[in-house]
């Protein structure tokens, strides 16, 4: 598989604070890539960047060869976008929701009309007509996901997208993302659901804004020797705490 | 105890708590689990009177909570899923506020302040700024905050949401030692890793109670066998396999690498699946949440 993404020496300052500290890695096209890291690790800045929404200090990031830092534009076009806290306008109804964001990515007017018949097959249209903030969580982490696919991007950042729903929804959304990644989507996905990364291809823990972990999941258990994520992630983090 | 009887709240047309009655025993943990929406947070607000409920009652040490206010602000603290610090000012500074807020006396303060600041691990970052701590340190100054009013009863709205895993571990840790201290606590949380934490469990789904017991009998009478299968290949293509046996395809779900069955019906259907391993397995309070939504579907489809 190719690399889609290639990140070299990353490094973020705000002031004197090192967000992220001269961190390397590639996420090859189609895989899932978990970011995992305690809150302030790193990982928000990491993806804002990839995705052009923050400035880097150093480094480089390359997306499909293009330097990320100067084709912004271009790179808007390729990725998606979507965190389970943020992502929609909570007074406005579903339909609001994909005509606004479908305009504010440029959509064209037919298109989105297209794009409204089609979660009008997917989701009850009574739903879609009340305000967001009213829906049941599963519904609406639907619409988010499918408002962050309607401009079709080869890569998605999904940003803590299963935090605050129950495990029923959380397991629906993850047979979603498996379905994205057979489409061929490449996937990258922050979580504080440990359990969940299991399902990643590969998987990077960052800890104050240094890369400390990267590999395979069920590899990274057998060479740490570890039976669960949970117990590699703690003794990662304090081993690293240590040093 | 506090009980709750047959409350029901709605804004506007949307029934946000459908006649939900259960009780809070002193000095356990109690843990109402959810996901978002779901009412949690509504009925806590309802239990210490920052909303108003539409119908039902609520006790305190049987005495009705409304005409009874100033009792439970007196004993009770509140912690709300956004607690508000003060940014600017540090660790201690905050303290000090709250401090006043509650108007401890002059004489406790430091020794009160300072025992807990050690309880909650904070102590070493009395001078930093409440604006640069973490996500699981804001939560532990929220919580020492909140301490300050020496309540008897503790009720914390998903004071872990959002937090990451490690803070979430040692925040539990600090409400477990609370527990031990004799104090009542009510926490709400969408996560069940951390419900297993609780005494008594209150699963809560679209405004109604979908199941209600202390932990020990919810493990102990779980009515079905539950398996857990080691699957031979990419368990999302089980699963997707699964999809044409309608009945069926709920009673399998994904848990980390495993696949786990609940068998509802009285027939075994593991030999659907390729596996390396299957074993039977007591239920985690995942399991069981999922065991009484099914059933909970189940009716809601028969009416």
């Amino acid at each position: 598989m190719n690399n889609i993404i290639e990140v070299k020496n990353l490094t973020k300052k705000f002031g004197n604070f090192i967000a992220v500290n001269n961190i390397n890695f590639n996420i090859k096209k189609g895989e899932i890539l978990g970011f995992l890291g305690p809150n302030g690790a790193g990982k928000t800045t990491s993806i804002k960047m990839i995705n052009g929404l923050l400035k880097i200090t150093s480094g480089e990031i390359l997306v499909n060869g293009m330097d990320a830092n100067k084709n912004r534009k271009e790179l808007k076009k390729i990725m998606g976008y979507m965190s389970q806290k943020f992502s929609l306008y909570p007074l406005l109804n579903s339909l609001e929701n994909i005509e606004f964001f479908g305009g504010v990515s440029g959509l064209s007017r037919k298109t989105i009309k297209k794009k409204e018949e089609e979660i009008k097959n997917m989701v009850d249209p009574l739903l879609l007509r009340q305000n967001v903030k009213d829906i049941p969580p599963g519904i609406r982490q639907k619409i988010s996901l499918f408002v962050c696919l309607m401009t079709d991007p080869e890569i998605i950042f999904l940003d803590e997208p299963t935090s605050g729903v129950d495990p029923e929804v959380r397991r629906n959304f993850w047979y979603e993302i498996y379905d994205l990644k057979i489409r061929g989507k490449t996937i990258l996905v922050s979580t504080h659901n440990l359990d969940e990364v299991e399902y990643a291809d590969r998987i990077l823990i960052l800890h104050h804004g240094d890369l400390i972990v990267e590999g395979e999941p069920g590899g990274l258990l057998k060479k740490h020797k570890k039976n669960s994520i949970e117990d590699l992630f703690k003794d990662a983090i304090s081993n690293h705490e240590q040093n | 105890m506090v009980r709750l009887e047959n409350i029901s709240k709605s804004f506007k047309n949307i029934k946000a708590v459908d006649n939900i009655s259960f009780e809070i025993p002193e000095s356990k943990i109690t843990i109402i689990a959810g996901s978002d929406g779901s009412g949690k947070s509504t009925i806590l607000k309802m239990i210490v009177g920052l909303i108003k409920k539409d119908s039902g009652k609520i006790y305190l040490r049987e005495k009705n909570i409304v005409e009874n206010y100033r009792k439970i602000t007196s004993i009770a603290a509140y912690m709300p899923e956004r607690f508000s610090l003060y940014k600017d000012l540090t660790v201690e500074e905050n303290m000090n506020f709250f401090a006043d807020i509650y108007q401890v006396p002059k004489k406790k303060k430091e020794e009160l302040k300072n025992r807990l600041l050690i309880k909650t691990g904070m102590n070493n970052f009395k001078n930093r700024r409440a604006g640069n701590l973490s996500g699981g340190m804001k939560q532990k100054l929220a919580l020492s905050t909140i301490l300050l009013s020496i309540p008897e009863f503790i009720i914390l709205d998903e004071p872990t949401t959002g937090v990451d895993p490690l803070s979430r571990i040692e925040f539990f840790n600090i409400i477990k030692e609370l527990k031990e201290d004799g104090k009542t606590i009510i926490i709400s949380t969408p996560y069940l890793d951390e419900a297993e934490n609780g005494d008594y469990i209150v699963f809560v789904r679209n405004g109604r109670i979908i199941k209600k017991d202390s932990m020990n009998r919810l493990k102990n009478n779980f009515p079905a066998k539950l398996f857990r299968i080691l699957p031979k290949g990419n368990i999302f293509e089980i699963i997707n396999n699964l999809k044409k046996h309608e009945d069926l395809k709920d009673n399998f779900y994904i848990q980390g690498k495993y696949l786990k069955y609940i068998q509802i019906e009285e027939k075994n259907y593991t030999h659907l699946i390729p596996y390396y391993s299957i074993e039977e397995e007591k239920p985690k309070l995942e399991d069981i949440y999922i065991y009484y939504e099914r059933m909970e579907e189940q009716e809601l489809k028969r009416a």
